[in-house]
Order: structure tokens, then sequence, then C-alpha cells
């Protein structure tokens, strides 16, 4: 082979060298921006939960766990973290079933439709989420929403449906906001994806909805963990559609970390909160990466 | 008496007419090869026989039965593909099992046949492996065995040789050839090295801008050819352009034929040339260029003509070659092994 005369990269060289696989140093000016704007900052806000503070001055040197036992104390707590992950999950995986019909369809057309598809999957990330959370409102809001006075018109109901303030307003907001994030991994995979693998299925009697499934899906694995490690993460922390679409009573614990830190201004609870949101959606990421790796495993021997 | 009939197919892609009006038809049990340069439509013909491609006219029969309006699922067909597009999230043995499965057969059923599959091609200890950590052959039988395990009425291979190495391709095509054998199934290969073509099959059939061009056992084909195309693509051939009178093809050596009257191309295998300095009939040359290849030696002698006549003459120990420049005479050793045509060549180099 004409790669025995190529030189085995030293230990150093190895390190540096941005072409092989262990190379660190392409990720260093990444990981250094991050760990000094992201890490560090997240880092010192989450410290006001575990240290004492006095007349607006924290207490040098000391260390507490008390804010963090009373909030694990406190049945609110986890009833608004079981929301939030319910409500993640669920979102999650409506996003998940919404997004792979599109990604599929624009693995199939080709030209003019492919680049109009494209625009109407990632035009939505133009307009902040803030602004489509307000849209929603609009459209599901009371008598006057747009969802009412249609099925109203149409003579479907008599009485407005109380869209607004519910899970269901909750669940349609983020599904829809974080479509985009869902649908993109997998139509990277799907539209690269090799179709001799399909038509091999079909060859051997497989009809098309089993190729789907028993090909198809399982091909595209890495895409959909991806997408579900990503939307459920975006969608757990998200407290601007709860906020808006959920109204004033609503809460998850990411709406608490907001209000406990700008609104009541306790940045101790704000901290300690954010310690348990950020945790818990940390555990659930890795579970989701993980399992997917198990799933994937014909992935790993390939390398 | 075709067991797998194609009758007049066409397909064209846009406005490239890829399949026009071809027609084939293979006796059971026969190996065929399907030869021709890329882009000559073979590969679109065993599509059409798999159903991955509808062909726009024509029909398809296997064994008396019109499989052309059937979906791919449902033609019985065994394929396998260039690269094996073997389902890399599988197992080896989750492969092969793969159609008995769709199928839905006993699980006692698809355990004795997936035994005898993986048996067949010599893979029964690497079943539980993945693709991505078997070699190409390894990758190759997988494929075989995959299509085999449901035993299709016909097996279908597109290139199967193309990812393999020089080496390993050579054996595999010795294994393969002793392996449909042992089967007994009819096999269409799709290739476009000539080498491969005499080494598999039973049939040759040598295509050209979408229909084919001869049908026939390899060494009629290559003794035989119909078309200056043929005798190009199958082994080398001195075309030389001359006329046709009163039955003979004209000349130092005249060659009876019955091509009529008129403009005719002269066909001779290289092998079938003979040079010598003495008196005699044959083209008058110069030997320009000397290949010793071994057991034989490849000279090109110019006669005067756009191109040199090729000659491969036989060695043996000792003998050298005959040195550039010498006068020599190139003569046609057998005249049955000449070949006239109709008509100036229209192809060739």
């Amino acid at each position: 082979m004409a790669t025995d005369a190529v030189p085995l990269p030293t230990a150093r060289g190895r390190w540096l060298n941005p072409l092989t696989s262990s190379g660190f140093a392409p990720v260093l000016p990444a990981v250094a921006y991050l760990v000094l704007f992201m890490v560090l900052p997240i880092g010192t806000l989450l410290l006001f939960g575990f240290v004492n503070i006095e007349r607006g001055r924290i207490v040098s040197d000391s260390f507490t766990l008390q804010p963090m036992m009373s909030a694990l104390n406190d049945p609110l707590v986890w009833r608004l973290m079981w929301r939030s992950f319910w409500v993640a999950v669920v979102s999650t995986v409506c996003t998940l079933v919404l997004a792979y019909p599109v990604a599929y369809v624009y693995g199939e057309v080709r030209g003019i439709w492919r680049t109009l598809l494209l625009v109407a999957i990632v035009s939505p990330l133009l307009t902040s989420a803030l602004v489509r959370a307000y849209a929603w409102l609009v459209i599901l809001g009371g008598r006057r929403g747009i969802v009412n006075q249609a099925l109203m018109s149409m003579g479907i109901v008599d009485e407005p449906l109380r869209l607004l303030n519910t899970d269901l307003a909750v669940l349609i907001g983020m599904t829809q906001i974080h479509l985009p994030f869902m649908i993109l991994p997998l139509l990277a995979v799907l539209s690269a994806r090799d179709r001799r693998l399909e038509e091999a299925s079909l060859n051997l009697g497989a009809s098309r909805v089993g190729t789907f499934f028993r090909v198809t899906v399982p091909m595209s694995m890495p895409a959909i963990i991806a997408g579900l490690a990503l939307v459920f993460a975006v969608s757990y922390t998200n407290f601007i559609v709860p906020q808006l679409l959920g109204g004033g009573s609503y809460s998850t614990l990411a709406v608490q970390v907001y209000e406990q830190t700008i609104v009541v201004l306790d940045w101790t609870r704000g901290a300690v909160l954010a310690t348990l949101l950020l945790g818990t959606c940390f555990a659930m990421v890795f579970l989701i990466v993980g399992l997917g790796a198990r799933i994937t495993r014909w992935n790993e021997v390939s390398r | 008496m075709g067991y797998l009939v194609i009758d007049k197919v066409c397909k064209s892609f846009g406005k490239q007419q890829v399949l026009a009006n071809c027609s084939l038809s293979i006796p059971r049990g026969t190996v065929l090869t399907l030869l021709g340069p890329s882009g000559c439509g073979k590969t679109t013909l065993l599509r059409s026989i798999a159903g991955f491609v509808e062909p726009d006219a024509g029909s398809i029969m296997i064994d008396g039965k019109d499989i052309s309006q059937l979906a791919p699922n449902q033609r019985q067909v065994g394929y396998v593909f260039q690269n094996y597009a073997l389902f890399p999230h599988l197992s080896v043995a989750d492969n092969v099992a793969y159609g008995l499965r769709v199928r839905r057969r006993p699980a006692d059923e698809i355990a004795r046949r997936l035994a005898q599959a993986l048996d067949l091609v010599d893979l029964g200890a690497l079943g539980a492996r993945f693709p991505a950590q078997l070699s190409g052959g390894q990758q190759q039988r997988v494929a075989i065995a995959r299509a085999l395990v449901l035993e299709p009425s016909v097996l279908l291979l597109d290139e199967p040789f193309n990812a393999l190495d020089a080496q390993l391709r050579l054996t595999m095509q010795i294994e393969l050839r002793k392996l449909i054998a042992r089967v007994g199934i009819t096999s269409i290969f799709v290739t476009h090295d000539q080498l491969e073509a005499m080494t598999l099959s039973d049939n040759v059939a040598v295509m050209g801008t979408g229909a084919i061009q001869q049908f026939g056992p390899p060494l009629e084909i290559y003794d035989r050819p119909r078309s200056s195309y043929v005798a190009n693509f199958i082994g080398r051939a001195n075309l030389i352009p001359g006329r046709c009178e009163k039955g003979f093809f004209t000349g130092p050596q005249p060659v009876p034929t019955a091509v009529a009257d008129g403009e005719a191309t002269l066909v001779v295998r290289p092998e079938n040339l003979t040079i010598g300095t003495g008196a005699g009939p044959g083209w008058v040359g110069k030997i320009g260029f000397a290949t010793p290849i071994g057991p034989t030696v490849e000279y090109e002698i110019d006669c005067g003509w756009t191109e040199p006549l090729r000659a491969v003459v036989p060695r043996q120990f000792g003998w050298g070659t005959i040195p550039a420049q010498t006068a020599v005479r190139v003569s046609i050793s057998d005249p049955q092994a000449a070949v006239v045509l109709a008509g100036s060549r229209s192809h060739g180099h």
C-alpha cells in the first residue's frame, strides 16, 4: 500500500495534525471561545445558588447546599420539572413525526421545487422565536383568534374554544418553532442516502412501506438521534413559548428560572433552578445520544 | 426455447434513447454476459429486467410469463449490485435472511435456508459481522447469498467484480463460475471487460447504441464478428479497407466471400497473421515496433496505411525479436480465419 511510505506521526505531531482523527488542534479556537464566553459566565451564575449572599455581596469562601436542598424538597419544583419534561418530550415527538415526511420529500424532488422547499423550511428561522410566539397568540387567541373565527364561521363550534393558555397551545407553538431543527439534520441525511439500498430491499421482495421502515428509517437513525437531542434540549429549556402561550398562571422550570432571576430578583433561587434545569437537560441529551449510539452500533464499525 | 426473453424493449431518459428495440433470448440454465462500453445501455437493460426501470415499450418474459408489468418486489429476480448494496445496519446473517423475513417465512425455515445459503458461499462463520467488517470479496459473497437464498428464477449481476482488485477479481470470477454451475441458475452478468465476458459466460451479447449487436458463444463472436464494432470490442482486430469483386476480397491474398461487390473491410485477428521474409502472397511492409510479451511477441508492421498491421507471433525460449525497419511480408495463415464485412469501416481506431 502507498500509505506505508508515510512516516507514522509522533505523539506531538498527532495532537497537532488536523488531518488525523485524534487531532484536537482544530477545535481549540471554538473551545477557547466557548469556555471564555459561555462556560465561565454560566458557571459564575450557577455559583450564586451555592454561596451565602449578605447585603448583596458574596460571603467569601462560603459554600452552602441549603438553597438546593430547599428546592429539591419543594413539590412545586418537581411539578414544574415534570411539566417541562413531558411538554418537551411530546413536542419533540410531534416535531419528528411532522419533520420526517418533509425531509423525505425534499430528497425526492429536484430543481426549483427543492430550492423552494429549502427556503420554506429555513425561512421561519429568519424571524425570532418571540415574534413567532406572538403570531401564535394571534392565531389561537380568544374569540377573535383566526382558528376560532374559522371554526365558528364554518359552524363547527358555537362558542370559541379555549385554546390559548393551555398545554395544547404551548405544544403547538413549540412544535412549530422547533421544526427546522429537526428537519435540517434529517434532510441532510435523507437527501444524500444510497437509493440502491432501497432498490435492493424491493428486489428482495419487501413492499415500499416495508422498505421505508426496514431500510430508510434505520439508515437515517443518526439524524433522528441528532434531531431528537437538539429539539428536546431547546424545548425543555424554552421559556418564551410557555410564558406567552401558556398564560400568566402557566409555568415550567425554565419559566421559573426567568421569573426568579428577572422578576423576583432572587438570584440564589434562580441559580439553583437553572442548575436543576441544565443538569436534567444534559442527562436527557446524554441518554438520547447514548441510546442512539447503541441503536446505530453498525455506524461505529464502518469507521 | 428462450427462458428469459427480452422483446423489442425501448427506453429513453429525456431526449436520450438508451434502449432501442433491444431483443434477446437466453436458454434456461445458461450464463450470459452483456458486454459493452459504458453508456451503451447494458445496465439499463439489467435494471429493466429487475423492474427498477420501466421500459417505454416492449416486453420481458421469464418462462413464458410476461413480467414487465410487475413491481420489482414481485419479480423473483435476484440482483447483485455493483457495490453490492448490503444493508450496513444489518449483520451478514440478517442481510441474507432479509428476503425470507419480509416474506414472513416460518422461523425454522429461515434458519435452515439461511444456514444453507451461508454455507454455499462459505460464510458460515461470519454471520454476526456487519458488512463494513468484511473484505470486498466477502461482501460480494454476502450479496450473492442474499440473492440466491430466495431461489430466484434468474440472477442478475451488475459489474460484480468492479469493486475488487485485479488479483481477487480473477479468483472470484472462477469461484462465481463454479458456484453458478453448481446452482444451475440462469444468470446475466453486465461488464465492460471483454476478458471477464470470455471467462464467465456461455453466451456473450455485445451491446452498442441501445441494442444487441451480436449474440453467441464467446469464441464464435471472437472468430466471426459481424461488424467492425464487435471485432474491436472483443479482442483486437486488424481492419483492412479494400474492395470485393466477383466473390473475393481483392488483395495480395484474395479471400473468398459472399459479400456483394463494392467497398469492404477485411477483419483479421493479430494471431492469424504470419510474418515472413521470403517470396509469396502477402502485404509488404516494415517492422515498426515490437512488444515482447513473453510467450508471444506483438509486432506493428507499417504497410503504408494510416494504421499499422498488428501481428502476434508465438515465441519460444531463446527467440529474439525481428529488428525494426526489417522489410517483411505479412500473410493470413488461414484464409478461413479472416472475416469480410461489407462497407468501409465505420468504427475502430
